[in-house]
């Protein structure tokens, strides 16, 4: 899994291992896994761009927070439990992460107790860059926050690669591995983290169609389109977007641990913007904002393109006088473009409220009328019902 | 010889203020804050590198040149991309995402470009670069650190000239200001719009080329500049080029004299939170006075200072 590690600069690269003839269970495993983690956090930022109108260009810091606290302290919190010697953690941990993982494969609850812990962990400190992200985002104009949050995020991977105690700075650290007890051969371990990993997002994908049906949903839709006129209606749009940040912060910190602890390393030059923000915001473009539907749609198309680039791109290698992967990035890029010129909306746009159909309205007025004239042969009866 | 600190700051001074300036004409004329800027400043790095490799040129005599290709570039932007999009009707985050796009299609861009003068010329060190050698020296000082403030000066006289006494730059204020009442006076806004889009993209490439002179350059450098570039532009208040100016003057000294005066005080280890300064600068301003330097009336405050001073003292002489 090393070069895996290695190689995940673009944060999608972790199937790209796998060549033609190579076994299609192994590759559509791995797309899966790639595929879940980039939904999450889509729907993440759907739900703060797409619903509620902040514009996130930070996204790579709140994914960044929760992969590095992870893989920083996972390692350390289970030597110290099973009485595996961390000092100078940070040089030694190729020594220390081999003890551990040895100890932990075999002794299931305590990998369960620890992936638990990590996400836990994860999932605050997403909260906590959230919660400081929205002071800002509450006060700014669009403009403003964008460029802030955007600054913040480089900043952040700057922070990453400069202070080695926290995750080996330039060369990043390894990670204990939590699914060593599955690892029996064949590919098991990676099936047990796709159903983790797929598990987590049909939950955040489920959680967020929830939330867009719910009256919370259109609430957000309507202080997004006119913060003047729902405010006169009394909605708190000041603390209806701080909460949307935090929660979508956490989710983010999640998604990040859980990459970590299945790529079992973490660095800080994967969570560049052109890497950890972008995508996002070409997902949510191309599938349909403010449509769970549509992001899972658009996360699928951009998985997808990158797979077929990532195929198409050894075909091409011979004759062009330059790397292939810097297509990848004007590919996405001028989709993009195309998309937000040709069709704003989306492939799939965003849906009016759903309201009930015409027949079961009908229904329940009937069912009403029914009852209230019931009730009123009961009130004819009983004179002390008004 | 002179305090290597003192030209560092010089140099990043004049260059952020350089910078400044261009992002906030393209940001007073369509009230976009281009994503795409720092990306602009590689363009005159890769201008600068090419021939001076290729050619044998001073990254000084490439600054015409480079300001040319980053002024075509910027305009073509602007028409080609940002205006269609305008037209179409795209909401400001649309248009904030398609500036983020068209910065990674240039990293794409720039990736292919120095992969090419590998494959083409054998240039090994295209990707990522040190400074180029070819400066002058004046008094035993790197030449930069005199020509780096002089363009500042320079371009900011100029601009002011251009703005308060031609009829054009008049007209260009206007249409800031104003673009309905403008174009009701007979004024082209789309070409002012133009004129201040390929500017903006010209100095952003020239200050590039300079930048090579001073510090490595390569693929991302200029996209990684957007931090200091967006705070000195925010520091001035995202309205006024001359505040743009001053901005990128006290975010790029002042990186440089707080990081080392950090550094003399608690180790050389705070040098990782250098670019920390202008976002922390940046953060303060929004949430101070979001309207940056130039909404700062110092004579009103000296004023109010005075006044309560005066007040204070009368108070005293009533009391006593």
């Amino acid at each position: 899994m090393a070069e895996v590690a290695s190689s995940e600069l673009k944060g999608m690269d972790v199937p790209s291992l796998v060549l033609f003839g190579t076994d299609i269970v192994t590759f559509s495993v791995d797309l899966a896994i790639a595929y879940s983690i980039l939904l999450a956090v889509s729907l993440t930022l759907n739900l703060e761009a797409g619903y509620s109108g902040v514009p996130n260009f930070g996204k790579a810091m709140f994914v960044a927070g929760g992969a590095a606290v992870a893989g920083s302290i996972s390692g350390r919190l289970s030597g110290f439990i099973l009485g595996v010697d961390t000092s100078n953690y940070v040089n030694r941990a190729p020594l220390i992460i081999n003890n551990l993982n040895s100890l932990l494969a075999a002794n299931l609850f305590l990998s369960i107790e620890m992936l638990l812990l990590g996400l836990a962990l994860a999932a605050g400190v997403g909260a906590v860059l959230g919660f400081l992200a929205s002071y800002p985002a509450i006060r700014l104009r669009e403009d403003y926050l964008g460029m802030l949050l955007l600054a913040s995020a480089q900043f952040f991977q700057i922070l990453l690669r400069g202070y080695p105690p926290l995750i080996g700075g330039v060369i990043g650290i390894e990670v204990p591995d939590f699914f060593g007890w599955a690892n029996t051969g064949r590919g098991a371990r990676d099936v047990v983290i796709l159903g983790v990993v797929g598990l987590f997002t049909v939950l955040v994908y489920l959680y967020f169609e929830r939330v867009a049906r719910s009256p919370l949903g259109r609430t957000l839709r309507a202080v997004r389109d006119n913060e003047v006129a729902s405010r006169a209606l009394g909605k708190d749009d000041v603390a209806i977007r701080k909460r949307v940040i935090v929660i979508a912060s956490a989710i983010c910190g999640m998604a990040g641990a859980l990459l970590t602890f299945y790529v079992q390393s973490v660095g800080p030059d994967t969570w560049s913007r052109q890497s950890w923000t972008f995508p996002f915001w070409v997902i949510i473009i191309i599938g349909g904002a403010a449509n769970n539907s549509g992001v899972a749609l658009g996360a699928f198309t951009y998985a997808f393109i990158l797979k077929a680039v990532d195929k198409a791109k050894f075909l091409f290698q011979g004759f062009l006088p330059f790397d292939v992967n810097w297509l990848e990035y004007l590919a996405f890029s001028s989709l993009l473009l195309l998309v937000l010129a040709l069709r704003p909306g989306g492939i799939l746009p965003e849906k009016s409220s759903l309201t009930l159909q015409r027949e079961t309205v009908a229904t329940i007025i009937q069912t009403k009328a029914d009852n209230r004239a019931q009730k009123g042969d009961d009130s004819s009866t009983n004179a002390d019902d008004s | 010889m002179v305090d290597p600190i003192i030209t560092a700051s010089i140099v990043y001074a004049s260059l952020f203020g350089l910078m400044a300036i261009g992002l906030t004409l393209t940001y007073i004329t369509t009230k976009v804050p281009n994503f795409a800027y720092g990306s602009f400043v590689t363009v005159g790095m890769y201008t600068a590198f090419s021939l001076f490799r290729l050619q044998g040129f001073s990254p000084y005599s490439s600054v015409p040149i480079a300001f040319i290709v980053g002024s075509l570039g910027s305009a073509a932007m602007y028409l080609g991309i940002l205006r269609t999009l305008a037209r179409r009707g795209s909401s400001l985050v649309a248009l904030m995402i398609a500036t983020l796009a068209i910065d990674i299609a240039f990293v794409g861009i720039f990736g292919i470009f120095s992969d090419y003068l590998y494959a083409r010329y054998r240039i090994i060190d295209a990707p990522k670069f040190v400074q180029l050698p070819g400066d002058y020296s004046l008094f035993g000082i790197q030449g930069i650190v005199f020509t780096a403030p002089i363009s500042l000066c320079t371009i900011t006289l100029a601009l002011f000239g251009l703005l308060t006494k031609t009829k054009f730059g008049i007209a260009m204020r206007a249409s800031v200001e104003n673009p309905s009442l403008a174009r009701v006076l007979g004024i082209n806004v789309e070409n002012v719009y133009i004129f201040a889009w390929s500017l903006a993209g010209g100095f952003a490439a020239m200050s590039g080329a300079y930048y090579t002179l001073w510090l490595p350059g390569g693929i991302d450098v200029g996209s990684k500049l957007i931090v200091e570039i967006f705070a000195s532009s925010v520091l001035g208040g995202l309205a006024s080029i001359y505040g743009a100016a001053l901005g990128g003057v006290i975010i790029g000294a002042g990186e440089i004299l707080i990081t080392t005066a950090g550094a003399n005080l608690f180790g050389s280890s705070v040098g990782i939170y250098q670019k920390g300064i202008p976002l922390i600068i940046m953060i303060i301003t929004l949430l101070l006075f979001p309207q940056g330097l130039v909404s700062l009336d110092l004579r009103r405050a000296f004023r109010k200072f005075r006044n309560l001073r005066s007040l204070g003292w009368r108070k005293s002489l009533h009391l006593s």
